[in-house]
């Protein structure tokens, strides 16, 4: 017979503390802010809409004032790479990736759950579920809003494109996946994760993933780029946009950004696992 | 004998440079304990290493015959109430309690049980269903308790558990732990009051500087405190009215106003409580809130045992 006061095991421990930590993720202050940046596009979409609606968009000055090949479904790629893979997700990632533990230890209730008879890992491990949740929430109603304001400017159609918007939203769940599990690893291991992870996404990701030789393989863009499922849209002042935020390497086959992005995750996430149970948080006076 | 309920052998924790507690061999009894010092004296860094959360530089700790720090399924064995006021403030105490006890595997109806159980014992049963953010500090004290003992530990780690509560909830308090102790099980309580202390129990560790000073029956130290008054600060809604009582009773031997509060010095701790208690059930000296002992009195004391 089981023994009725058994310590819960590893799985259970960590979806009582998602359960747990659900709630407070998705009520806090922080969330309330990144809800704000995961709107931005969607005013912005809306703006690009109302835009469209004036009269003359569709004909022959309209075709001159967009650049060429910027259609509906072009515009939403670009801003699917410029505004969620490469801005929302990496910030959501460092802000909630980073702050898993450091939150519960700057509020002192850390306590209350090392205090438990589950592993310190399974408390990470839970935060880390509870992370998916709320950001996914968080984002990507964002992307749906905009997929359904931008695709059908200039003549775009939502359902052809809603393939594309599928692989948008599992590109962008991978993301949100590897950037919190990366960031969980820096919040577990250093004292200043916010720093050090505000360093990796907007110093050091968007130099490495331009410059040729293998640099661009210590990046999770890298990967995300490889896999984003739209064209780029051509034009000369899009060119230049495109060469600041893309590689300009030969892109690596789907399967191995695929592993790639599956290894970081996992081999990030076991790590901060192991890191959170093995350190010693002490709480401040 | 049985074997102690904590064994630390030659333990020492430092922060940086500061030493929280130095080679401190100590065994506690079954039973309830008191660790008696001054803030900073180390009482917290010990009950910390006991509870498994921070490790120790050197030494080693043992609770309930196992290692302690990394060794998560000894601590369904331990309850622990901080010394910080620190909630999930959006949480009603019933899913606070319900939420840890999930985490010390309880599953649904058993949880459930345990949680009104717990809730029961510290007065909490009506106020189960609001929340936390909006509990009086003395309900937040005894909600501290509740997830302490909600899953039945086998010993009780009590940091500071009386601090800042107001008479009533100061007796109430006393109660939960006298009768903890009184049903075979351990605690380990904190304080840096003496009198506090001595309600609970006559085995005391005298903690200072992060070293153990004494331990054994407090009748000596006692002799010792009592030739240094206690100070006892009182938040009181009407402070006048409460200090021309507090004057006439004759073990105050100063009194003295600081904003909302009265400062009084007794000789006579003991009867100084009781007589608060009955005063705060009362109405005469209108509502009595939070009372608090700075340890000024016992640092003097202590000085005065570290001279010897």
């Amino acid at each position: 017979m089981a023994d009725p006061h058994a310590a819960p095991a590893f799985g259970t421990a960590a979806l009582r503390v998602f359960e747990l930590g659900l709630g407070q993720m998705l009520w806090s202050r922080r969330s309330v802010f990144m809800a704000l940046v995961a709107g931005a596009p969607v005013l912005i979409a809306a703006l690009l809409r109302a835009l469209a609606a004036l009269p003359g968009f569709d004909g022959e000055a309209g075709a001159l004032a967009r650049p060429a090949g910027l259609d509906g479904p072009g515009v939403f790629g670009l801003m699917i790479w410029s505004f969620y893979l490469r801005f929302t997700v990496p910030v959501l990632g460092v802000f909630y990736g980073a702050a898993l533990l450091a939150d519960e230890v700057e509020d002192r209730t850390i306590t209350y759950l090392f205090t438990r008879p589950v592993p310190r890992g399974a408390v990470l491990a839970g935060k880390y579920l509870a992370y998916l949740v709320c950001t996914a929430v968080i984002v990507l109603p964002s992307v749906m809003l905009v997929y359904f304001l931008v695709v059908p400017l200039a003549g775009g159609s939502i359902g052809r494109n809603f393939p594309a918007l599928l692989l948008d939203l599992g590109l962008i769940g991978a993301g949100l996946a590897v950037y919190g599990a990366v960031f969980a690893l820096v919040g577990a291991r250093f004292r200043r994760p916010l720093l050090t992870g505000l360093v990796f996404v907007f110093g050091w990701e968007p130099v490495v993933v331009v410059l040729p030789g293998y640099m661009k393989y210590l990046s999770v863009a890298y990967y995300l780029q490889g896999l984003a499922p739209h064209a780029m849209p051509r034009g000369d002042a899009l060119d230049v946009l495109q060469a600041l935020l893309t590689s300009v390497q030969t892109p690596l086959a789907a399967g191995t950004n695929v592993a790639a992005l599956a290894f970081i995750w996992a081999a990030a996430l076991a790590a901060a696992v192991r890191v959170a149970g093995r350190r010693e948080y002490v709480l401040g006076q | 004998m049985s074997p102690p309920v904590v064994a630390a052998d030659r333990v020492s924790k430092w922060y940086g440079q500061v030493i929280g507690l130095n080679d401190v061999t100590v065994a506690i009894p079954p039973g309830v304990s008191g660790l008696l010092g001054p803030n900073g004296a180390g009482k917290s860094t010990l009950l910390k290493l006991v509870t498994g959360q921070l490790k120790p530089n050197q030494g080693s700790v043992r609770v309930l015959g196992e290692p302690i720090w990394g060794n998560p399924g000894a601590y369904r064995r331990i309850g622990y109430c901080p010394d910080h006021d620190a909630f999930y403030e959006r949480m009603t105490g019933r899913d606070f309690l319900t939420a840890l006890l999930g985490l010390s595997g309880f599953e649904g109806a058993r949880a459930a049980g345990a949680a009104e159980r717990a809730l029961d014992t510290v007065g909490l049963a009506a106020a189960a269903d609001r929340r936390i953010g909006g509990y009086s500090k003395g309900m937040r004290q005894r909600i501290k308790l509740a997830q302490a003992i909600a899953h039945d530990p086998q010993l009780l780690v009590l940091d500071e558990p009386l601090a800042g509560l107001d008479p009533l909830g100061r007796r109430r308090m006393i109660d939960v732990i006298r009768a903890w102790g009184r049903d075979g099980r351990s605690v380990v309580v904190s304080s840096h009051v003496l009198h506090e202390i001595e309600l609970l129990t006559s085995n005391i560790l005298l903690l200072h500087d992060g070293r153990i000073l004494a331990e054994g029956n407090v009748h000596q130290i006692r002799d010792l405190i009592d030739e240094h008054p206690h100070t006892v600060r009182i938040a009181a809604d009407d402070p006048r009215r409460l200090a021309r009582h507090l004057l006439d009773w004759p073990h105050v031997v100063a009194l003295r106003l600081q904003e909302a509060d009265v400062i009084a010095q007794t000789d006579r701790p003991d009867a100084f409580y009781t007589g608060l208690t009955a005063l705060a059930a009362g109405d005469e000296a209108g509502a009595i809130g939070g009372v608090t002992s700075p340890d000024d009195n016992l640092q003097a004391v202590f000085s005065y045992l570290v001279e010897r």
